[in-house]
């Protein structure tokens, strides 16, 4: 017989101010099984809690119900309550009285009604349940980081700083991503190689650290803390470990026609390439598209040329496995290109480009060696213009978010232009200035009043050439919407900030979610920042959303931490609220009857075949089993199960009926 | 069917297989199925256009695919009925040998169930002229007319569960009337009991039914009970993409995908 003990709270005047507390514990504590039954103000309190472990002493309780608030809110309280008090923490169960009662209706007699059989359900339910214990997973200490940028850097930095491997793997030859490509930082107007090539070769440098370059992830398999990554590692068509980094070969190379990438498209770069200077690792790789060899079979001008005979035309991708504690994502984003503008020409003036070239042009590494000089015929332009929200904040392009970086780099980019081309003229149509940030509006101020940029408070509705000029025409909403016309030698569109290509393809990879943007999401807009919906893959920088460089590398700090957090034990304690398949004595083993319907339909691959053999090792059955460690108690599984053969612990079939029963009054 | 006669008699002489599953002759003018073991039952084999009932339905028979490898003697819907049995892992090339038998009649053997599936796939399921006239009168009803011909048609079912022996879907040792730890299904025959039922029924065939009509040709009082999964069939068609049953199909209405168009599963 169960000696169910109900413990109503009143949430100060949370759940009293509309239910008739007392009421509810005298009614339930006339209920069969029943042994104990209290109303108190604040249960979760200490002498709450008090109340509830003595009665569990004094009166032997076989299990709890507390009756008060979600239990998101205060169920490992109540838990480890009742395990103080020597009961197994899962014979404890909640009762929802505020967000499923008193906050959503009237003071009235079916309120208390309500709650009376919200209670009744759960101590009908409790009678069913069962001891459950913890589950043990052990941790893998080693971290997979996916996107070498400077989000990707500092997590691995702060990863591998604190003791425990890295592996840290890069799509493009060289890590560093898009700061490697600006040219300056705002606020401060810092170079951002100087401050970023610092940390690239402490990356290469780290112990700790292992860097793949020029790989991307093949598969992932597993769960938190036992994760199997498959990396492949895309030919470089080179031999790492004799090449020099001499650069011979980039330097002998007959194909030289090449958009540079990291040029955006600005420069030129040859087959076999270094994208830049300052790459890590500053060896070559060979573009297969481009190569003639590879297109034509014939060349080997690099092979001939190379002094350690480095070059490798035949190699392979390779396929490299990896096993992994945990996950992070830093896989940045992208720019908009002009094509996507039919009113900015799409991208058939080549004078008409986007930030990201502009930082580019503007850097000393970069095609014009830091000169601003317009890409059609060279010419220093003697006014510019830059339009803010190309894309972003425009619900008919698709793109109805802020971009959120674009208002500072506009003004840095207005600033270099001043600073670069005396006497110039620049011109910034933006919606709304949005520069919070520290020491951010200071910076915009400074570009208006100390640099002279033209802000004007409009959006551009078309730009079209005429005589040699790029028209830019558009509206001055601070002059009572007066047409504006600029007669411009070159526009920067700053254009919006998207999700990467293959966004959706590595998310599906990694199990994890993603918004209508294909931003990946986060497990919780303001708590949980830089955690992921499925555990033990984190997030860290513009992967997540639009994220300026400060903010990229708090988050990737933050990722790194909760790495390391999970790293400093070495086992996992999951909750053991997962499905278990039945077994049964033989011949029957189970009323599983194999067919396998269950793992496709398992968001996790938590099931996996089981085969039952006899003594000669024949199967006998096959059957589904679930892996505890991967298995997050969705239920999905359960209600496909044509033969009812699954069960959530916690959450049994008994367990549903009887509180359905109890809620029909029929227990 | 001289051809099935003569194959059947080298693959039971020759131990092939243990068992060749056709027709044969029953009471009256009906025909039934007929398991051979030995090679003189072989001559008993018959095939002609009463030979409708689904004999996959046995194939996943312990008593059956216990006596060792079985040959079975398939129509285009008893194929269908192997391919979606093999997708779900109940036979496979090991235990199962397929004597097809056309449309027109003729015979092929199979080497393997993929060579099946080549085979089943030049055929569309074709729902036909009377059915599809029944399934349009159902969609012109309105909801209460619907409910009132179900609650009529199915009262007089008796639960005697014929409609799942004849079903080669339904081989679930324990099926879930049978669990009765709680009894989510009612089990009494009464309108509740019924619907409940059926509604399982034909909810767990959606996606596998391949409409052989099966469980409607079994049933003693001729309810139309193939229309239910008939309309899941088309439903499911219609809202989850055309499906044949395949060997490494998805199965159509339990495969997770991250990429659903409803955005609470991602």
């Amino acid at each position: 017989m169960s000696k169910i003990g109900v413990f109503v709270c009143h949430c100060g005047e949370n759940i009293s101010a509309t239910v008739d507390c007392a009421k509810v514990a005298e009614t339930v504590g006339n209920y069969d099984g029943v042994a104990f039954s209290v109303d108190y103000t604040y249960m979760c309190s200490d002498p709450g809690q008090n109340l509830i472990k003595s009665a569990i002493k004094e009166k032997g309780l076989t299990g709890v119900v507390v009756a008060s608030c979600s239990p998101r809110m205060h169920e490992p309280t109540f838990r480890k309550a009742c395990a103080e008090a020597g009961l197994n923490p899962f014979m404890c169960e909640m009762a929802n009285l505020r967000e499923h009662c008193s906050w959503v209706h009237d003071k009235g007699e079916a309120t208390t009604e309500k709650a009376i059989d919200l209670v009744r359900i759960l101590v009908e339910k409790v009678k069913y349940n069962h001891s459950l214990n913890d589950i043990k997973v052990p941790v893998t200490k080693t971290a997979l980081v996916i996107g070498g940028g400077i989000a990707g850097i500092q997590a691995s930095l702060d990863i591998a700083n604190t003791g425990h491997k890295v592996i840290l793997i890069e799509k493009d030859p060289s890590i560093g991503g898009h700061m490697s490509q600006l040219s300056e930082t705002f606020p401060t107007l810092d170079c951002s190689q100087c401050i970023l090539t610092p940390r690239m070769v402490e990356v290469a440098q780290h112990p700790n650290i292992t860097l793949y370059t020029y790989a991307e992830l093949e598969s992932l398999e597993g769960f938190i803390g036992n994760f199997k990554a498959k990396i492949r590692k895309k030919s470089k068509s080179l031999d790492e470990k004799l090449c020099t980094g001499c650069g011979l070969c980039t330097t002998k190379c007959p194909v030289k026609k090449i958009p540079s990438e990291f040029n955006e498209g600005l420069g030129k770069r040859t087959a076999i390439y270094v994208p830049f200077p300052q790459a890590i690792p500053n060896k070559p790789v060979i573009d297969r598209i481009n190569c003639t060899y590879y297109i034509k079979g014939k060349c080997k001008v690099c092979e001939i040329v190379c002094p350690t005979k480095a070059i490798r035309f035949d190699q392979e991708d390779e396929i490299v496995e990896a096993e992994v504690g945990a996950i992070v994502i830093s896989t940045g984003f992208t720019v908009k290109q002009p094509d996507f503008f039919p009113e900015y020409g799409y991208g058939k003036y080549p004078d008409v480009i986007t930030g990201l070239q502009f930082e580019r042009l503007a850097s000393a590494s970069g095609p014009t060696l830091g000169e601003i000089r317009r890409p059609s015929d060279g010419k220093v332009p003697e006014k510019i213009v830059f339009l803010a929200c190309a894309g972003s904040r425009d619900p008919a392009k698709g793109i109805p978010y802020c971009s959120k970086i674009c208002c500072m780099y506009i003004a840095k980019h207005a600033m270099l232009y001043q600073h670069k081309v005396h006497g110039g003229k620049s011109y910034v149509f933006y919606m709304d200035i949005r520069a919070g940030g520290k020491m951010y509006e200071e910076f915009v101020r400074r570009a208006i009043e100390d640099d002279g940029v033209n802000y004007v408070r409009g959006r551009v509705s078309r730009i079209y050439e005429k005589n040699g000029k790029l028209i830019v025409s558009g509206a001055d909403t601070l002059l009572n919407a007066m047409p504006v016309e600029i007669e411009a030698d070159m526009v920067v569109l700053a254009t919006a900030g998207v999700a990467n290509e293959g966004a959706e393809e590595l998310a599906q990879k990694l199990h994890i979610s993603y918004d209508p943007y294909k931003f990946f999401a986060e497990a919780h807009p303001k708590l949980k920042p830089v955690e992921t919906n499925t555990a033990g893959i984190f997030l860290a920088g513009a992967c997540q959303a639009p994220r300026d460089i400060p903010e990229s590398v708090a988050m990737a700090s933050g990722a790194a931490v909760k790495v390391a957090g999970l790293f400093s034990q070495d086992e996992l304690t999951r909750e053991p609220i997962i499905a278990v398949v039945n077994r049964q004595a033989a011949p029957v083993y189970s009323s599983c009857v194999g067919c396998f319907l269950c793992v496709s339909a398992c968001p996790y691959q938590a099931i996996e075949k089981e085969e039952i053999k006899n003594r000669n090792g024949e199967v006998i059955k096959s059957m589904a089993k679930v892996n505890p460690g991967l298995c997050q108690g969705c239920g999905t599984c359960v209600a496909f199960c044509r033969t009812k053969s699954i069960d959530i612990q916690g959450y049994t079939h008994e367990q549903m009926y009887t509180e359905v029963m109890a809620l029909l009054n029929e227990y | 069917m001289v051809d099935l006669i003569k194959r059947a008699k080298e693959l039971i002489e020759s131990s092939a297989v243990k068992v060749v599953i056709g027709y044969e002759n029953g009471t009256g003018n009906r025909t039934r199925a007929l398991f051979v073991e030995k090679t003189e039952d072989a001559d008993k084999l018959i095939f002609d256009s009463r030979c409708i009932q689904n004999l996959a339905a046995y194939v996943t028979k312990r008593e059956v695919k216990d006596k060792g490898k079985m040959a079975i003697a398939a129509t285009l819907p008893v194929m269908r009925s192997i391919i979606q049995l093999a997708s779900e892992f109940q036979v496979n090339d090991n235990n199962l040998l397929v004597l097809g038998i056309t449309p027109e009649s003729k015979l092929i053997e199979f080497e393997n169930l993929v060579e099946v599936e080549t085979f089943v796939h030049q055929y569309q399921i074709e729902i036909d002229a009377r059915n599809k006239e029944m399934l349009d009168r159902l969609d012109n009803m309105t909801k209460a007319e619907r409910w009132k011909f179900w609650i009529d048609e199915l009262a007089p079912c008796f639960k005697c569960y014929a409609c799942r022996a004849a079903c080669p879907m339904c081989y679930c040792h324990r099926c879930t009337v049978d669990f009765n730890q709680p009894q989510w299904i009612p089990v009494p025959s009464h309108e509740l009991g019924n619907l409940e039922w059926h509604i399982m029924r034909a909810i767990h065939l959606t996606g596998r039914c391949i409409d052989c009509d099966a469980c409607y040709n079994a049933c003693p009082l001729y309810i139309p009970i193939n229309l239910l999964t008939k309309k899941m069939m088309l439903d499911a068609r219609e809202h989850f993409g055309g499906y044949q049953p395949a060997l490494k199909g998805e199965h159509l209405m339990s495969t997770y995908k991250p990429d659903d168009k409803e955005n609470f599963i991602q």
